[in-house]
């Protein structure tokens, strides 16, 4: 029997420019390499059910592009466009990272996998170019210095303001 | 196929965004962790923090206009608290950001093991 992991992804902000998530797997490497690059196996889990994948289109070769569309619940159509930087399969794919909202805010997305007894962990680190694309990020997503620091910052107001009045 | 492509298709409000810009300086959360203990007169502030009026003033004003804090007046002077309510749509979107990516995970997940029970039967 193998753990249940479900909600075991870890996000971290290490500083103001990268969000690192990790994440681990019960499958070989070759599996999950497969599961993230073909295009057939992306259809199968990467859009909420709420959401339709509108685009799937994958040309997975160094200098080759992808292209992703979905549509949310509302209505709304969320483009991503980018260029792979290097395939070493089954461990590394690097890729320039564009959302077609935000045309100034270039980001390397980065994905390493490891194997150890049969358990896959994935790591995704995408990296904002500048200031100038992360500020997309604290416009839409209030994050300044570190989310993780805001989190616990207003975890803790609450707590404080709980014990206060309780 | 990018992992992040989530960040973009979370809805969120603007008064939440609003209270995201708020508390994103540094300054303005230090005013609010200086009313944790309760209201405070702007002088009292000026006292805690190492900050000039005039800036302690300018951050109330931009704390006030997204009902972080409230004023009342006493006498000549007017009182500012801390109003944390407003800080709970702001931490559950963050949950909300996190659980999105958690499920897109997850299903990535349940297709993987989906995958290697039909291996196996085959």
């Amino acid at each position: 029997m193998t753990p249940n992991r479900h909600g075991s992804a870890v996000i971290e902000f290490p500083n103001e420019l990268e969000i690192v998530t990790t994440r681990e797997f019960d499958a070989p490497i070759a599996l999950v390499f497969d599961v993230l690059t073909k295009p057939e196996h992306v259809s199968n889990w990467f859009a909420p059910f709420a959401c339709e994948l509108t685009e799937c289109s994958i040309d997975l070769r160094v200098g080759g592009s992808y292209h992703m569309v979905f549509v949310t619940e509302d209505g709304t159509e969320c483009s991503f466009r980018g260029t792979y930087l290097e395939i070493e399969p089954p461990t590394r794919i690097v890729q320039t990272w564009l959302f077609e909202g935000w045309p100034d805010a270039h980001a390397v997305e980065s994905v390493d996998l490891h194997e150890t007894d049969g358990v896959t962990t994935l790591t995704v680190t995408l990296a904002f170019r500048d200031r100038a694309g992360r500020d997309h990020m604290t416009r839409s997503d209030g994050q300044e210095d570190s989310f993780n620091k805001l989190e616990d910052y207003v975890a803790s107001l609450l707590e404080q303001r709980a014990a206060a009045s309780g | 196929m990018p992992i992040s492509a989530y960040y973009c298709g979370v809805a969120r409000s603007s008064t939440t965004s609003d209270v995201f810009n708020a508390i994103a300086e540094a300054h303005r959360r230090e005013i609010l962790d200086a009313l944790i203990p309760g209201e405070k007169a702007v002088g009292a502030i000026v006292k805690d923090l190492s900050m000039s009026q005039p800036q302690v003033s300018k951050h109330l004003r931009v704390l006030s206009e997204v009902g972080l804090v409230s004023c009342r007046p006493d006498g000549r002077r007017r009182l500012y608290r801390l109003e944390p309510a407003r800080l709970r749509p702001m931490r559950e979107w963050l949950g909300k950001y996190e659980q999105e990516l958690n499920e897109r995970l997850d299903r990535m997940d349940d297709y993987l093991k989906d995958l290697q029970e039909q291996g196996e039967r085959q």
